[in-house]
């Protein structure tokens, strides 16, 4: 009996293990931790009971606000540079801006998510986006209280630029039937 | 937690009392062990595996025409008043609320319109339904159409414009 009491006092363990398993989660959570950047608007999906994910990738996204504004997002980068320089640039450099100035901006244009686009010049953008990269998968992503006159107009858009098949972004509503 | 042994205790003899500080020394790792705990839980209660549920839709081409018989066409038109107005071939079009009215949560269609959409579909196998959205009509109801087209299996539908034919026709419902 003694013997045992005597182990138990002042008694070690070995928490290496421990440690090495935190770490590696920890390294695994930092690396695979993508921030996301901050919204230009907040848009409030509309829920359905669809489970089908949206690829990461070749995503032309299309977001309306609640206010019934667009914006457009390319998600690789040299999508978003030949769009830059085919329709951005031709623009500001007509306005007046500088060389130094265009680069400047195309530097703030290939990191943004999403950019703001009037009414108008949305079917340019998107047979641009198209032509920039023909996988793209086009993607609306509309608030719930967008009204559905520019939503149609989204897909009329879409439809114009021969893209017939496309995605509704919505999240998953909890309620099971 | 940490503990170094060197690996030669020979250096013991020949280097003096300085060295032999170094020996089986212990370094306190909880600190770092604490951080990094810190930064673990940080790192997980913050991810989410974020990928979006989306819903497909198909449109037709513009130029393609597919003849349906009439008898087989139940339109759907959705005016901006939170109703549905549902005729199938050229009968007056019914009134039916989108959603029930005391669902404020307003997660899914009317039983009313359930019902009838379930109805229609068995009765007929050929039965194609165009929803037809006016311009003043929410986002949301197309969404929480199509879901629930989808969820009762029905793929045989499609969008289509509200015309001012339409109107007229939701002016005759009853």
């Amino acid at each position: 009996m003694s013997r045992i009491k005597a182990k138990r006092i002042g008694f070690r363990i070995d928490m290496t293990p421990m440690v090495d398993v935190a770490f590696l989660l920890l390294t695994f959570f930092m690396l695979t931790t993508k921030f996301r950047p901050p919204e230009v608007v907040q848009i409030n999906l509309p829920s359905s009971h669809s489970v089908q994910k949206l690829p990461e990738s070749n995503v032309l996204t299309v977001t309306v606000s609640s206010k019934n504004a667009f914006f457009m997002g390319v998600s690789s980068q040299q999508s978003r540079e030949k769009i830059f320089n085919s329709v951005v640039k031709p623009k500001l450099t007509g306005a007046g801006m500088s060389a130094g100035a265009v680069a400047d901006s195309l530097k703030k244009f290939r990191l943004a998510e999403n950019f703001n686009v009037d009414r108008d010049e949305l079917d340019k953008f998107v047979v641009m986006a198209r032509f920039a990269d023909p996988k793209l998968r086009p993607v609306v992503r509309a608030d719930a209280d967008a009204g559905f006159e520019a939503v149609n107009y989204v897909i009329k858009v879409y439809k114009k630029a021969n893209l017939l098949t496309f995605n509704l972004i919505t999240v998953l509503k909890k309620e099971v039937r | 937690m940490g503990i170094v042994d060197s690996p030669n205790g020979r250096s013991r003899k020949k280097k003096g009392r300085r060295r032999s500080k170094r020996i089986g020394f212990h370094l306190d790792m909880t600190p770092m062990v604490d951080v990094a705990f810190l930064l673990l839980t940080f790192f997980m209660l913050t991810t989410t595996f974020s990928k979006s549920n989306t819903m497909e839709i198909n449109t037709p081409p513009e130029k393609l025409e597919v003849k349906v018989a009439e008898n087989n066409v139940m339109t759907m038109r959705i005016a901006g008043d939170g109703m549905a107005y549902c005729s199938i071939g050229n009968d007056a079009p019914k009134r039916i609320p989108l959603y029930d009215p005391n669902d404020t949560r307003q997660l899914s269609m009317s039983t009313q319109l359930r019902t009838l959409l379930k109805q229609q579909t068995a009765a007929n196998q050929k039965l194609v339904i165009v929803v037809k959205l006016s311009d003043k009509a929410k986002y949301k109801q197309l969404v929480d159409i199509i879901d629930e087209l989808n969820l009762m299996k029905i793929d045989r539908f499609s969008l289509d414009d509200y015309t001012e034919q339409d109107a007229l026709e939701v002016n005759r419902a009853v």
